[in-house]
């Protein structure tokens, strides 16, 4: 495993999650387009991390909370007690 | 669930409008459940140690599955690893499971998590890591193929 490969594999997770600059995004892009070896690592990790988001949405309470709150939120404010 | 409705009822004028309502609700479910636990003597949880990393993709080329002619859905769905992820998330220690649900179900970013939760980003990004693996490894071990290498520290 070439020092590419390390370093896109150290960054894989958070490249998954869109936490990298825009620098380092750029970085690790073009060494999966170039390399399928981690390409596929990141196919299946990206992959299982829709999985568990498909899975595991249990949207039916959150959903109607973020719409009482959001409906909270924009009423009025109250004068401070 | 109930209590997170009750609480942002009574607390609603400490909500500032524009700011990220989504992430000021699990901030109050957060403190619901932890109160919680905290009513129970809390079980060790070796959740910040280092361990033997573990991914189902790599277990398989490690065992000569030629899993690089296989599509990642091949590899999870067709090999039995897909059925259980809700249990496997739901045995997962309760400080991982909070992070990975946090940042793979809801969405959330790093920085809003270690703000809902009251940890350092570091801390966010090793539990996810952790758990992540954690949870494959538990997708693994329900697929019936014999126990993983363990994630315990110095199994390696």
């Amino acid at each position: 495993m070439g020092d590419h490969c390390e370093q896109t594999m150290r960054r894989l997770s958070t490249y998954i999650d869109r936490e990298l600059s825009e620098t380092e995004v750029k970085k690790v892009k073009a060494h999966l387009d170039d390399c399928p070896p981690c390409e596929q690592v990141f196919d299946f990790q990206a992959e299982m991390k829709r999985l568990v988001r498909k899975e595991c949405c249990t949207d039916d309470a959150p959903t109607r909370l973020r719409a009482w709150v959001r409906q909270l939120a924009t009423e009025k404010p109250k004068p401070a007690q | 669930m109930q209590e997170t409705y009750l609480r942002a009822y009574r607390y609603r004028n400490r909500f500032r409008p524009g700011t990220n309502e989504k992430a000021w609700l699990f901030t109050i479910m957060t403190n619901v459940f932890r109160n919680r636990l905290r009513q129970r003597p809390a079980p060790e949880d070796p959740i910040d140690q280092p361990g033997a990393d573990f991914s189902i993709y790599e277990q398989m080329r490690r065992e000569g599955m030629p899993v690089h002619l296989m599509s990642p859905e091949e590899i999870i769905v067709d090999r039995g690893f897909g059925g259980e992820v809700k249990r496997a998330l739901e045995e997962l220690p309760v400080p991982m499971r909070m992070v990975v649900v946090l940042v793979d179900v809801e969405d959330f970013s790093y920085k809003e998590v270690a703000s809902i939760l009251g940890i350092k980003i570091g801390t966010v990004m090793s539990r996810l890591h952790r758990g992540r693996q954690a949870l494959q490894k538990k997708l693994w071990e329900y697929s019936g193929r014999p126990k993983a290498p363990s994630l315990a520290v110095g199994a390696r």
